[in-house]
C-alpha cells in the first residue's frame, strides 16, 4: 500500500504534474457526461440549428464583426499619434455609434440622434478621464 | 476604528457613485452587479484601495439591490438574484400596489444588507485567525471543497464539476512561476505563443469577457429586446405601503438574512440560490402558503432580505480564506491584485485599515442604498427605461478600456476580452456552469501550489488524508456535499417522473 501511495516529484517535470492530473479528471468527467448525455449530445446538431435558426444573426454578428475590426485598428492607429491614446478614442467614437445604430430597434433621425451624441461624449469622456487624470495609457 | 480617517468625502461620494451605478445596472434587465464591478475596476487604478474598495462594494450593494425594480414593475427579474421577488411583486403591481411592493423590497434589503454584515464583522476575522493555521495540504483540500460545494450546487452536478476543473486547466496555461518554486517550464501553450501566454490568461480580461461581453453577445443574439416605455412602468398608488406589512414578518425577515448570509458564505454560489431557497422557507413555514405567488409581501421580504444577505457572506470566505464567495466578490479579488494586496488568512489582522474601510463602505453602502432607492422611489423606478443601446456600446467601450490598462496597455489582454467573450457565448449554449468556471480559474494556480509543494515536501499520496484532523473533516465535507447533491438530484428526478406519470401531458 505504501508503494502505491508513494510518489516522487522530478522537479524538471513538475511543471506538467498537475496539468496532468487535471487533464486526467477532465478527461474522466467528459466520459461520464458522454455517457449519461449521449442522446442529447446526438441531437445537438438540431439544438444549434434551432439557436442558429433564432438568433438575430445581424445584431449578434454585427456585434463580433465590429468588435474584431475595433480591437484590430485600434493599435495601428494609435501608431500614428504615439503616447496620446488617440488610436482608443479615433476608434472607438465610430465603434460606439455603429454599436449604437446596430442595436436601435427604429432608425431615424430622433432616435440616432442620441446614439450619436452619446458616441461623441462617452469616449472622449473617458479618453481624458484616463490619460488626464488617471494618467494610464491608452492605445 | 478612526471613523473619521476612513471615511473622507471621497470615499463617501465613491460610494454614493457606486451605489447609484450599481442600482442602474441592477435595475436594467440583462445588466448585473458582477458587469458593473467588471466594468468599472480600471476606475480604481488611481483610488487606492480603500477608495477603489469603496466604489466597488458600493456597486455590490446597489446592484444586487437594483435588481427588485424591474421585478416588481415588469416581472422581469433585473438580477438573476431577484426571481423571486417577481413571484409576488409582479401581482402586487398588477394590483395597484407597486410603490408598497417596491417598498418592501427596499426595506428588506436594507435589512439582509445590515444582517449579513453583522455576520461578516463578527465571523471574518476569526475564520481567518483558525485559517492561519493551514498547511499547503489544507489549504488544497479548502480549495477542492470550494469546488465540490459550488459543483453540488449548480443545476447539474457533473457539468458544475467539469466547469470548475476546466477552469483550473485554463488557468494553468503559462509558465509554472518561480516565483511560486516552480520550475519555470512552458505549458498547455500553443507553439508560437509561448511570449504573449508566458504569464497566462490575465484574470480581468476574462472576467470581463465572462461577464461583460458574453452577456451582451447573448442579448445581441436574441436581438436586444426593446427597453420598456415610460408608460408600461406603472408605481401605483403611494397610499398602499404601510410599515405594519412588516407585522408577523420579523422571523421571515431574520431567517431569510441568515439564509442569504450562509448561502453567500458557499463559495461559488450567487444570489439566486439564495433568494430562492429564502422564499421556499417562507412559503414552507407560512400560515398561508396559498397566498404565495399571488402578490404575498412575506415572498418580497423573504427574496429581497435573503438575496441582500448574500453580500456580506460573499465576503467572508473572499477575506478569511481567499475563495470568493461569489462572481462578484471574485472579481473584487482582481482589485485587491491590482493595488497589489493579497487576500488570505492574514488579509485582516496585515490591513487592519483596509478591514475597517471595507465594513464601514458596506454598511454606509447599504444606507445608501436605501436612502436612494426609497426617497426617489418614483426616480428609481424610470430605470428600467433606460435604453440599451445607449449603454450597451458604452459598456463594450468600458470593458476594452478595462482590459488594456490592467497590465498598463498589453494588447493580448484586449483580444483575451474577446476570447473569453466570445467563450462565455459559447458556455451558456454548452450549458456549462461559468461561477464554478471562474472559481476554478481563479483558485487554480494556488491549487497546483498546494498540491505539488504537498507531495514534494511528503512524499506520499496518503497525507492529503492524514495530515490533520482538519483534513479529515474536509473530506467529510467534499464527500458529504457530493453525496447531498447525488441525494437531491435523484429525489428530483424521482419527484418529476412522479408528476409526469400522474400528468401525461407534462413532459
Amino acid at each position: 500500500m505504501g508503494d502505491l501511495t508513494h510518489v516522487t516529484v522530478d522537479f524538471s517535470r513538475s511543471h506538467l504534474i498537475f496539468p496532468e492530473v487535471i487533464g486526467s479528471i477532465l478527461a474522466v468527467l467528459a466520459l461520464a457526461i458522454l455517457i449519461r448525455d449521449h442522446r442529447r449530445i446526438a441531437g445537438c446538431g438540431r439544438y444549434w440549428a434551432g439557436i442558429l435558426g433564432e438568433m438575430d444573426k445581424m445584431r449578434f454578428l454585427g456585434t463580433l464583426v465590429l468588435t474584431l475590426v475595433y480591437f484590430w485598428a485600434m493599435e495601428p492607429v494609435g501608431y500614428q499619434f504615439p503616447n496620446l491614446g488617440f488610436g482608443f478614442l479615433f476608434c472607438s467614437i465610430p465603434y460606439v455609434f455603429a454599436i449604437g445604430v446596430l442595436y436601435l430597434h427604429h432608425r431615424t433621425a430622433r432616435t440616432v440622434l442620441p446614439v450619436a451624441v452619446m458616441a461623441l461624449v462617452a469616449p472622449t469622456l473617458t479618453w481624458w478621464l484616463f490619460t488626464d487624470v488617471f494618467l494610464l495609457t491608452l492605445p | 476604528m478612526d471613523l473619521l480617517s476612513i471615511v473622507t468625502p471621497l470615499f463617501l461620494g465613491l460610494i454614493v457613485a457606486g451605489t447609484v451605478i450599481g442600482i442602474v445596472f441592477g435595475a436594467v434587465p440583462g445588466m448585473t452587479a458582477t458587469m458593473a464591478v467588471a466594468v468599472c475596476l480600471p476606475l480604481t487604478y488611481s483610488l487606492g484601495l480603500n477608495n477603489g474598495l469603496a466604489l466597488l462594494l458600493g456597486l455590490y450593494v446597489g446592484g444586487i439591490s437594483g435588481g427588485l425594480v424591474p421585478a416588481i414593475l415588469l416581472g422581469i427579474p433585473g438580477t438573476p438574484s431577484s426571481i423571486t421577488t417577481c413571484f409576488d411583486g409582479y401581482p402586487m403591481c398588477l394590483k395597484g400596489e407597486g410603490e408598497a411592493a417596491l417598498r418592501l423590497g427596499i426595506i428588506s434589503s436594507l435589512v439582509g444588507g445590515l444582517i449579513s454584515l453583522l455576520v461578516l464583522y463578527l465571523f471574518a476575522p476569526p475564520l481567518a485567525n483558525f485559517a492561519i493555521e493551514f498547511s499547503y495540504v489544507e489549504k488544497f483540500l479548502i480549495i477542492l471543497f470550494a469546488l465540490t460545494v459550488m459543483a453540488a450546487l449548480s443545476s447539474d452536478m457533473l457539468i458544475g464539476i467539469f466547469s470548475g476543473f476546466l477552469g483550473i486547466l485554463v488557468s494553468l496555461v503559462g509558465t509554472y512561476s518561480v516565483d511560486v518554486g516552480g520550475n519555470g517550464e512552458y505549458r498547455l501553450i500553443p507553439p508560437g505563443m509561448e511570449n504573449i501566454l508566458d504569464s497566462g490568461f490575465s484574470l480581468l480580461p476574462v472576467l470581463i469577457g465572462l461577464f461583460g461581453l458574453a452577456a451582451i453577445l447573448d442579448d445581441a443574439e436574441r436581438g436586444i429586446p426593446e427597453g420598456q416605455k415610460a408608460s408600461d412602468v406603472k408605481v401605483g398608488k403611494s397610499s398602499a405601503f404601510s410599515f405594519s406589512m412588516f407585522a408577523g414578518q420579523t422571523v421571515n425577515l431574520i431567517r431569510s438574512s441568515l439564509i442569504g448570509t450562509f448561502v453567500g458564505i458557499l463559495p461559488g454560489v450567487g444570489g439566486s440560490a439564495a433568494s430562492i431557497l429564502a422564499y421556499s422557507n417562507a412559503k414552507t413555514f407560512s400560515r398561508h402558503p396559498e397566498t404565495f405567488g399571488k402578490g404575498e409581501p412575506a415572498g418580497i421580504i423573504a427574496s429581497e432580505s435573503g438575496n441582500n444577505g448574500l453580500t456580506g457572506g460573499a465576503l467572508v470566505p473572499l477575506l478569511s480564506l481567499g475563495i470568493p464567495g461569489d462572481s462578484t466578490t471574485a472579481l473584487l479579488i482582481g482589485a485587491f491584485a491590482l493595488q497589489g494586496v493579497q487576500v488570505g488568512p492574514l488579509f485582516i489582522g496585515n490591513n487592519p485599515a483596509t478591514w475597517n474601510a471595507m465594513i464601514v463602505a458596506m454598511l454606509i453602502a447599504n444606507l445608501v442604498m436605501f436612502a436612494v432607492m426609497y426617497l426617489a422611489i418614483r426616480h428609481v423606478a424610470r430605470i428600467v427605461t433606460v435604453p440599451k443601446q445607449i449603454l450597451f456600446p458604452i459598456i463594450l467601450m468600458m470593458c476594452v478600456v478595462g482590459a488594456y490598462t490592467i497590465n498598463y496597455g498589453i494588447m493580448f489582454d484586449v483580444w483575451t476580452l474577446l476570447i473569453f467573450g466570445v467563450f462565455g457565448w459559447l458556455a451558456i449554449k454548452l450549458r456549462l456552469e461559468i461561477a464554478p468556471f471562474v472559481i476554478g480559474f481563479i483558485l487554480g494556480p494556488n491549487a497546483e501550489v498546494y498540491f505539488v509543494k504537498s507531495l514534494e515536501s511528503f512524499g506520499d499520496l496518503t497525507i492529503f488524508f492524514t495530515k490533520s484532523w482538519i483534513a479529515v473533516v474536509l473530506w467529510v465535507l467534499i464527500i458529504g456535499s457530493v453525496a447531498g447533491s447525488i441525494f437531491l438530484s435523484r429525489r428530483n428526478a424521482a419527484r418529476e417522473a412522479a408528476a409526469a406519470r400522474q400528468d401525461p401531458t407534462v413532459t
